[in-house]
């Protein structure tokens, strides 16, 4: 004879994520490193803009590449002689706290006292999984088109900072920087927000100060 | 779009679940979904019919409930049930219900949670 049962889970499927992500958190923080990941869609210039944060300034940088096949990012962030751990997602949109634990664990901690990761392009996965870094920005182009913003709410309300890249390209493609400034302003009223150009040379100083500012307000 | 891993983190605390409860079978499972967690319920269901064959959890029934986003008003200090937009979307904008403000902080609704599930045991003696 059987017996039917109604039997609680409670299960939260998110928590083990969110464990992963404190226990890195507090690896950095023992090793006072600061920890920031870029997210963005494919192509929005993550890569570029890391390439110049570690031309441009005098930390230690470490960089943990997320993507569905890393070498390619990797490999161009190599070459400006810090390192780097490429994260193979394969068909996983996405990075997680369990694959940057990882990363870190194959970076030289002792050596480093900031530490960037890339995450995969994409604006709609990565908000469900914090990593553990200390500072999130998102980086949007133009050429995406101007209502990204407005159609991936909760990925400009979660992040730090904005980066709205490309504003040279705007007038060719026919978006309107300033409504993308504004779609993000209205979400996250406290947001720090950056028009740039990488290619130009243009917003990469006031990146890099919002990065120190939130580095130093800790 | 990350249904995957998460379907198969579901079915491993049901199987887990189960098991520590002597069950020969799964007749239900009840999910609670935030609201605003980045997954499809119907793409959550459809992969969980796929990770389900031959477990115990096969033939189960997969029931959904929905967790409402509760929010923080920055602007005029609401707390409570947000309104979300109507559009049929799984990232909704997040609106106090009293200002109209999008200057939120969400509170709850991102989570994906395995309530309980009900199953069939052999009769205690």
């Amino acid at each position: 004879m059987h017996q039917v049962a109604d039997v609680e889970v409670a299960k939260n499927i998110m928590d083990a994520n969110k464990r992963l992500a404190e226990k890195n958190l507090k690896n950095l923080e023992d090793k006072e490193i600061f920890c920031v990941d870029f997210v963005g869609a494919i192509g929005s210039g993550k890569t570029t803009l890391i390439e110049e944060i570690i031309d441009n300034t005098d930390y230690n940088i470490g960089v943990i590449a997320g993507d569905v096949i890393s070498e390619f990012d990797a490999g161009r962030i190599e070459k400006h002689d810090v390192p780097v751990v490429g994260l193979n997602t394969g068909k996983e949109c996405h990075l997680d706290a369990h694959l940057v634990g990882h990363g870190l664990h194959d970076l030289p901690l002792d050596d480093l006292d900031m530490i960037i990761i890339e995450n995969v392009g994409n604006l709609i996965c990565p908000v469900d999984f914090e990593l553990g870094s200390h500072m999130r920005i998102v980086v949007v182009s133009v050429t995406e088109g101007d209502d990204t913003v407005e159609k991936h709410p909760l990925i400009f309300k979660t992040s730090d900072a904005v980066v709205i890249n490309k504003v040279d390209l705007a007038e060719a493609v026919g978006a309107d920087a300033d409504k993308m400034v504004a779609d993000a302003k209205k979400l996250n009223p406290n947001v720090k927000i950056i028009k740039s150009s990488l290619k130009q040379g243009s917003g990469l100083d006031e990146i890099i100060k919002a990065i120190e500012e939130k580095k130093n307000s800790l | 779009m990350h249904e995957l891993s998460m379907a198969q983190g579901i079915l491993n605390a049901v199987i887990e679940t189960a098991e520590s409860n002597n069950a020969t079978e799964v007749n239900e499972v009840t999910i609670e979904l935030g609201r605003l967690a980045m997954v499809n319920p119907e793409q959550l269901k459809f992969i969980l019919g796929v990770l389900v064959e031959n477990t115990i959890v096969e033939d189960a029934e997969i029931k959904f409930e929905e967790i409402p986003v509760e929010i923080d008003c920055r602007e005029c200090e609401f707390h409570g049930s947000a309104i979300l937009d109507d559009k049929d979307h799984y990232a909704p904008m997040v609106k106090c219900p009293e200002c109209d403000s999008l200057a939120v902080e969400i509170l709850n609704g991102r989570d994906i949670v395995v309530k309980n599930i009900v199953i069939e045991k052999p009769e205690d003696n």
